[in-house]
């Protein structure tokens, strides 16, 4: 919702510094090996935001960066030096992401970011896998009694005017041959209201910013979100184009966490497990035997440090996002493939 | 034949002005009721939502919710987020210190007694030294404190304090440039100011925060900080050197020639007689400018600083403050207000002092 317009302004400034971006994806390149840069440095650049986007970043009361993302900024650290203390949080806003990319602000961009073609060939980027899957739901009150679409026959849908979310839920209405009314606003504050006012039904919405909504309801435990998701956005991390290593050291930190998950190893179990390895992934995963690091050009015993501070999948989104946040989003698509999720670890061998 | 003799009429009391001018017909009385009823309305809901209503302490959170007043438990639970953005929190104490600093800085160049070229850069080397000290650490055993965790209030002061000291003396520079008997020079001057006025702040910022890195050579480009502080003092003073320039073109040109005859030397011209009378000339425009570039700080916000604007999204951003925002932001436009007026005011005061407005 607000996200949805808040992405528009930086398209502009991008395409202008598209030029540029070519220019230096070329210089950095050359010079391109980003894990010995920042371990030179001695710090890893991760993005923040230039204010809050809870439940992916935002700042606790005791003036720490917190969220989603950036415990995946804080694994990375951990991944690359052992510990999240090195781990420097650059503010960025939206506009600013891409452009800070590449001037080399920040290493790397874990903050919501979709995985669009236009963002990955034109603008010398190069994403991680998705690591997590926003969907557009819709929420509405749980004494209509059932999740299911259908429920809503003949009612009212809240939503933004003018706006993606809104297209898709008239869309998806439509092709599912329900006949619902839809009550526009200008504004994402209005349309809030109007829905805790009982003025529609439903509102629609990006996932997670409508569990930020029903939290601040009177008794969020009465508003429940729709069993299908209208449409599901990738989000990944961006890098530099032309580091092909910095990549897959990404996208294994993200599956370390999926495999532990897989495996039920916790931060929590971790030692244990390392103890007693139940099989040969395991063993490999937590570096009992040798060759996840090495590859990678960190130490064999990265993955085990990233699981013992940070945690894994499961651990990260009920902290931030799911039960153990104040946000209590369900898990959903999100989750591993064994448990109805679209999250496929990767095959460690 | 009598003289009439013209008295002028006695003066009148405070009761019968507002008499004859608020209650002189029936209408005017209803007139003035109506607006007396509607005024004293909303100041009514204004206090009442903002004091006799609210809620205060962060504990009392969940009385918020049937409060019809301001919640102002956020501005408890969260206000060290709007002061301080990302810095340490067992460091708050240097941050508070070091806005002290600045602001006596600030306050006591505003002194008249310190108002000699020695004595104001001996005061601002040194409040900006302490400042930058206790921020940044490094030295005294103090643990090293990098400018991306620097934030909030002590930000803003820090972009304003340093944007004013930098920009000031470059406006006067630029301002004399621009009206150089040597044309080349003017010309050139000229052609500086009006291309860095005809940017947008924003457009400038972005520039030097995100596309320096990649034109200049790396020992060059210091902190992303310090390059936003220098192209925000190179905008400010481009804009102030033509305020210093009309106050400048508004002098005689006789006073110049009669500096020459005198046989003083071109600074002596510049120091003794052009200069002081340009800024008594230019003073509402000069501070007004200062009020202007208090408030755009702001806008470093989009390149990604935590200056107060972001801190104070920071601050209801998460879990149940998020729709207390109008709370925050008033908090914010109050801290806003009271810097901008008391600057206003202090701009007030020197006109007096200089008799702005009096030949």
């Amino acid at each position: 919702m607000i996200r949805n317009s808040i992405r528009l302004i930086p398209t502009a400034l991008t395409s202008c510094l598209l030029g540029l971006s070519f220019a230096s994806t070329a210089a950095f390149a050359g010079n391109g090996d980003t894990l010995k840069a920042v371990q030179d440095r001695g710090s890893l650049l991760c993005s923040g935001h230039n204010g809050s986007f809870p439940p992916f970043v935002q700042v606790t009361d005791d003036n720490k960066w917190s969220g989603y993302d950036i415990d995946y900024c804080r694994a990375m650290a951990v991944a690359i030096f052992g510990t999240d203390e090195k781990l420097k949080v650059v503010p960025i806003s939206w506009a600013q992401r891409f452009p800070s990319l590449q001037s080399g602000d920040v290493d790397i961009i874990i903050k919501a970011t979709g995985w669009t073609m236009g963002r990955d060939t034109e603008l010398g980027i190069q994403f991680s896998r998705p690591y997590f899957v926003g969907a557009t739901q819709i929420m509405m009150p749980k004494e209509l009694g059932s999740t299911a679409a259908e429920t809503l026959e003949g009612g009212s849908l809240c939503a933004n005017a003018g706006t993606s979310t809104e297209r898709l839920a008239a869309n998806f209405f439509k092709s599912a041959g329900i006949e619902i009314e839809m009550i526009t606003f200008e504004k994402s504050e209005e349309t809030r209201e109007a829905y805790f006012a009982g003025r529609c039904d439903s509102l629609v919405g990006w996932g997670p910013n409508l569990a930020v909504t029903r939290q601040s309801a009177e008794n969020p435990d009465d508003h429940v979100m729709m069993d299908t998701a209208l449409a599901l956005e990738p989000e990944s991390a961006a890098m530099r184009q032309g580091d092909d290593n910095w990549v897959d050291i990404a996208n294994w930190m993200f599956a370390a966490t999926w495999i532990a998950e897989a495996n039920g190893i916790t931060s929590a179990n971790v030692d244990e497990m390392k103890a007693n390895p139940a099989d040969s992934t395991v063993e490999k995963l937590l570096g009992v035997s040798p060759g996840i690091g090495e590859r990678l050009g960190l130490s064999d015993d990265w993955a085990y440090n990233v699981i013992k501070q940070v945690g894994n999948s499961a651990e990260i989104f009920d902290r931030n996002i799911g039960d153990g946040s104040v946000y209590k989003l369900e898990r959903g698509l999100n989750a591993l493939w064994s448990d109805g999720g679209v999250i496929v670890p990767m095959i460690l061998d | 034949m009598s003289a009439t003799s013209i008295q002028a009429p006695p003066p009148k009391g405070f009761f019968t002005r507002l008499r004859e001018s608020l209650f002189s017909t029936p209408v005017d009385c209803v007139v003035t009721l109506l607006c007396a009823i509607f005024f004293a309305t909303i100041i009514y809901k204004i206090v009442d939502w903002a004091f006799l209503s609210s809620i205060w302490t962060a504990e009392d959170e969940p009385l918020c919710r049937d409060a019809s007043g301001a919640c102002w438990s956020v501005i408890d639970a969260r206000h060290r987020i709007i002061f301080f953005g990302l810095f340490p929190f067992e460091e708050h104490w240097r941050s508070t210190l070091a806005c002290i600093v600045m602001i006596a800085t600030i306050v006591l160049s505003c002194v008249p007694w310190f108002w000699s070229a020695i004595k104001l850069s001996a005061l601002w080397v040194l409040g900006f030294g302490v400042f930058y000290i206790l921020m940044h650490g490094g030295v005294f055993g103090l643990s090293v404190i990098t400018p991306e965790r620097w934030g909030g209030l002590a930000l803003t002061i820090f972009i304003f304090a340093a944007v004013s000291i930098f920009g000031m003396p470059l406006s006067i520079l630029l301002a004399l440039g621009r009206r150089s008997e040597l044309p080349v020079i003017a010309k050139l001057f000229g052609l500086f100011i009006d291309f860095f006025r005809s940017l947008p702040l924003l457009t400038i910022l972005f520039t030097a925060a995100i596309i320096t890195p990649f034109i200049l050579p790396g020992w060059l480009q210091g902190d992303k900080l310090y390059r936003v502080i220098a192209g925000f003092a190179i905008f400010f003073a481009c804009y102030q050197a033509e305020n210093i320039r009309a106050g400048l073109q508004a002098i005689p040109s006789g006073q110049d020639e009669a500096g020459l005859t005198l046989g003083l030397n071109y600074w002596q011209r510049i120091t003794r007689i052009q200069l002081p009378q340009a800024f008594r000339n230019s003073l509402p425009a000069i501070v007004n400018q200062f009020v202007i570039t208090f408030k755009e700080t702001s806008i470093v916000t989009i390149v990604g600083f935590f200056e107060i604007l972001a801190s104070g999204a920071a601050a209801y951003g998460t879990g149940k403050w998020t729709v207390h925002y109008i709370e925050v932001y008033v908090f914010i436009g109050v801290i806003y207000f009271l810097f901008v007026f008391s600057l206003s005011r202090y701009g007030a005061y020197l006109e007096k002092k200089l008799r702005v407005g009096h030949g």
